[in-house]
């Protein structure tokens, strides 16, 4: 029974989607109640889309290079937050000692936005590529160090136990029993840095650049092209799901189901 | 392994909290003090000194009570409507798949953009008024807060639910008795992204454009040069954000430590 209602409601959803567009179209292009200049019609962005990919109008380049100038910068800063951050979270975990000191120290950083930091990069280096590269890594880092140390102590005391039991060394423990019981945590915050840093170098593209997807929408709410934002908008919603596909396909390889 | 209570634990913590943040702060002032960093960047206590002093005297228009109260301000009356309606569409989408089938392909579609990428066409269509800002925190918590119900919803055990039926539960027995308390926790944690979500928001927004609130502090420090200015936004900023978080934990211990302790 409940298979044959869910045909059913497939064609609903379509059926909605459609009808979206269609009242979307009739209240721009088909009765004129908005404007292009506040909302343009459905038909309207897809040209814009079209015409974006090979015209540097009037922003200077083409929705290509603006892509390829945010990603360039995030996936810079956030490689490297990274590679830093995640043996950093491992071994502030493992090694107990400076433990309860750094923790609060993150806690507390951690609750900055990374779009915060700007200004202070900005001031420091300019509205270029190593400012945005910084903001980005920053905010890489804590939350990579947070979660690989919040992993690495959920640890079960007792196949630690076991495991020293039967005779396996520090190192031993570390790889064969702590990091495998990590590694859910660790996908959790490759996936969480990599959504805020996607985040983080549009609004950082917004307030300081002279490229970028974010510099693309703020240029053209200046001149009143909603078109070409949110032809923007898409693209930044589209690339930030693409993103995670490398890790959500690291995560069903490694993890196999979710279970160890 | 010695085994540590609750009550001595909680003591450790809150010592080696208060040590690390002094220990931080008089790392800070060294390094301030004694390398050429310091010229660029001011010491904690320049900074805390500047936090007393804008508390009392004006900053912009306001003081920095003011700029801090006007960001919560704006923060809460979006983020109150959005949860009204997040809750109670994603209880309906979860519950009937006629709802589900209507609402899930555009939230799916309208959900990756992040809110910040709003901020441009919210300037456009609301221009200077506060209207924008509402619009935009609106948008940052309600699809999180519809699709953590949602999945909340989804993810009640049906044996419960059969089990129920059997017995003979009607619908709004049902919903009372499984389906709510099953969801609450969902609930708050879609509420506990949606409020960070908002917070970290309207910091971008009020940098974007305003004339007051805790992001506009810090962008005209940027536009001034004053690092003391900045780092001064920067400080609210994270301890009024540790302040919300906080006490949203705070309500959901108090509300759901049945749950807490089921676990």
């Amino acid at each position: 029974m409940q298979k044959k209602k869910s045909k059913y409601l497939w064609i609903l959803s379509a059926v909605t989607v459609v009808f979206v567009l269609f009242i979307w179209w009739l209240v721009t292009d088909g009765l004129g109640i908005f404007t292009s200049n506040t909302l343009p019609s459905p038909i309207k962005i897809v040209q814009a889309f079209i015409k974006k990919l090979t015209d540097p109008n009037p922003d200077g380049a083409t929705l290509g290079a603006h892509l390829l100038s945010s990603l360039k910068i995030v996936l810079s800063g956030y490689l490297l937050g990274v590679v830093i951050g995640i043996p950093m979270g491992i071994v502030m975990a493992w090694y107990e000692k400076a433990d309860l000191m750094i923790r609060p120290v993150f806690d507390m950083i951690r609750t900055v936005p990374g779009i915060a930091w700007v200004p202070v990069m900005v001031v420091f280096c300019g509205i270029g590529f190593t400012s945005k590269a910084i903001v980005i890594f920053i905010g890489a880092v804590v939350a990579n160090v947070i979660n690989a140390y919040s992993g690495i102590k959920q640890t079960k005391q007792v196949h630690l136990w076991v495991g020293a039991t039967f005779g396996a060394s520090n190192w031993q423990l570390l790889t064969k029993i702590a990091l495998p019981s990590a590694f859910p945590m660790i996908i959790n915050g490759l996936k969480l840095s990599l959504g805020g840093a996607w985040t983080t170098i549009v609004a950082a593209e917004l307030l300081a650049s002279n490229r970028g997807i974010g510099y693309m929408i703020q240029q053209a709410r200046g001149i009143l092209r909603p078109d070409i934002i949110i032809v923007g908008m898409f693209v930044i919603g589209i690339v930030g799901s693409l993103l995670m596909l490398p890790i959500s396909l690291l995560e069903k390889k490694v993890m196999k189901g979710g279970k160890w | 392994m010695q085994t540590k209570t609750p009550a001595q634990e909680r003591r450790d913590k809150i010592v080696f909290g208060t040590l690390a943040v002094f220990l931080f702060l008089v790392i800070w002032y060294l390094v301030t003090k004694l390398t050429a960093f310091g010229e660029i960047f001011p010491d904690p206590v320049t900074v805390l000194a500047n936090i007393g002093d804008k508390f009392v005297n004006p900053l912009g228009k306001v003081t920095l009570a003011g700029h801090i109260l006007v960001s919560i301000r704006r923060v809460m009356a979006a983020f109150v409507v959005a949860a009204a309606g997040g809750i109670v569409l994603g209880v309906t989408m979860g519950w009937y798949p006629v709802v589900e089938a209507i609402f899930k392909p555009i939230i799916e579609f309208l959900r990756p953009i992040p809110p910040i990428a709003w901020i441009p066409i919210s300037i456009l269509w609301y221009g200077f008024s506060e209207m924008s800002k509402y619009f935009l925190i609106f948008l940052a918590s309600f699809f999180v807060i519809t699709i953590s119900v949602y999945s909340g919803v989804k993810s009640v055990d049906p044996m419960l639910i059969r089990a129920a039926r059997m017995l003979g539960a009607k619908d709004n027995q049902l919903f009372t008795t499984i389906i709510i308390p099953s969801v609450v926790p969902y609930i708050f944690s879609g509420l506990q992204v949606a409020l960070g979500n908002s917070w970290a928001s309207i910091v971008a927004a009020e940098m974007v454009q305003s004339n007051m609130g805790v992001g506009w502090i810090i962008i005209t420090g940027q536009q001034s040069s004053n690092m003391v200015q900045i780092v001064t936004g920067i400080v609210c900023i994270a301890v009024v954000g540790m302040l919300l978080v906080m006490i949203m934990r705070g309500l959901e211990n108090k509300l759901c430590a049945w749950n807490k302790q089921g676990r």
